[in-house]
């Protein structure tokens, strides 16, 4: 039951930062500029899985991603990563072992109407990864009939299909440098595995299950004109629809 | 200032979510069966108990007025023997029953323990006491309904 209060606060959170950009939102327009047609492109890298490999977590979705700008509005996005998980249970014995490559493409919306060098996303993802895993028991009892012998079901075939929705912001830090956060729902739309059991994780998606959470802190490299005015200019403009 | 203070609070929320284990509750895997006479469900009237013919090991002891079975299968033998044996008013029969069957690993989790499914191939036995076992369902998992009708002689046999 822990985990519907963290998402909560998690939402919370989600509000509180992103109600700067609803309250800018409510200055007086000043100056109408409509947003070039390619605003250039940007490479990203997602902080996050790194991290969680770098302190050991159980699992590490670590990706890069790439998207093209266009009228600030609508921003196509690929990401490309690899999904790792070892793990072994504390009770059971039971090992699962998965490092594969996984993508995703969607498209990010900025509802941000201002190109102040803040962006308030709307996110959309479908994502694919197939995939083999390793399940095993290096010494696994029958309790009735008491024989032991090791379990080892090595490079099963798998393949899971997500969809992804969320909402993300970034902002810039310097010049064509920045920080973009994101949290996602997932849902899984499709797998495919043997018999002998469903895969613990699927890389890309996380932990196996019907639905999920996932979030990214990404940073962001704008290779073009993606925040075609600096925020060093006062003069916000407001792009035409 | 309080952007970055956000985006990094957020981060640590989400890399510390806790995680929840989503065992299947009742995980037992069993092979049932109802006994039948003269083509209705009877009930034994004498004790019966089964035990593996190779290890000996005690799968029903002594039950009384018994309708049906639940028996767990080995997980890595290929045909399990199962000895029936009834004790009656001054009397013993015995009765083995060999079951071929394949074994499929099921595995859910890590921290979730691992069972086994079966698929039964075949059944015969000796024909002391049972007459004749039909399988109607063949697959031996998480199913709690028949796999198998036990027919035993009639008193008119």
């Amino acid at each position: 039951m822990k985990r519907p209060i963290i998402c909560r606060y998690i939402c919370i959170l989600l509000l509180i930062s992103l109600a700067p950009f609803s309250l800018q939102a409510k200055k007086p327009k000043q100056k109408v500029e409509k947003a070039p047609l390619f605003g250039g492109v940007a490479v990203s890298a997602d902080l996050v899985g790194f991290a969680m490999k770098a302190v050991g977590a159980k699992y590490a979705n670590m990706e890069v991603g790439a998207r093209i700008n266009i009228r600030d509005k609508y921003f196509p996005v690929g990401e490309l990563g690899i999904g790792d998980c070892h793990r072994d249970g504390a009770e059971t014995n039971n090992t699962f072992s998965a490092t594969a490559p996984y993508m995703r493409f969607g498209m990010d919306y900025n509802f941000n109407k201002k190109h102040n060098g803040n962006r308030l996303f709307g996110i959309f993802r479908y994502g694919i990864s197939r995939f083999k895993y390793d399940i095993g028991n290096p010494s696994f009892t029958d309790p009735v009939y008491g024989t032991t012998r090791p379990i080892e079901l090595k490079g099963q075939k798998a393949t899971g299909q997500w969809i992804e929705i969320g909402a993300g912001a970034e902002t810039k830090l310097w010049r064509f440098i920045r920080l973009g956060w994101s949290l996602r729902y997932k849902f899984r739309i499709s797998q495919k595995h043997p018999d002998g059991g469903e895969p613990y994780f699927i890389p890309g998606f996380g932990k196996n299950d019907s639905n999920g959470w996932g979030g990214t802190v990404n940073l962001i490299f704008d290779l073009g004109q993606g925040s075609f005015k600096s925020s060093k200019s006062k003069g916000e403009t407001k792009t035409n629809k | 200032m309080r952007h970055g203070f956000l985006f990094i609070l957020s981060s640590l929320l989400l890399l510390s979510a806790c995680e929840s284990y989503d065992c299947t509750l009742y995980n037992y895997v069993g092979m049932y069966g109802t006994f039948y006479k003269d083509g209705a469900v009877v009930q034994l009237n004498d004790t019966l108990t089964i035990t593996s013919g190779k290890s000996g090991r005690m799968l029903l002891n002594g039950a009384l007025y018994e309708t049906s079975i639940n028996i767990p299968l080995s997980y890595w033998q290929e045909e399990d023997t199962l000895v029936f044996r009834v004790n009656g008013n001054g009397y013993i029969l015995r009765d083995s029953v060999w079951i071929t069957k394949t074994n499929q690993v099921h595995y859910e989790s890590p921290d979730c323990p691992t069972t086994f499914f079966h698929t039964i191939q075949s059944v015969r036995s000796t024909h002391l006491f049972i007459k004749d076992i039909t399988v109607i369902r063949s697959s031996v998992n998480y199913e709690t309904t028949d796999n198998l009708q036990i027919h035993l002689y009639s008193s008119s046999d």
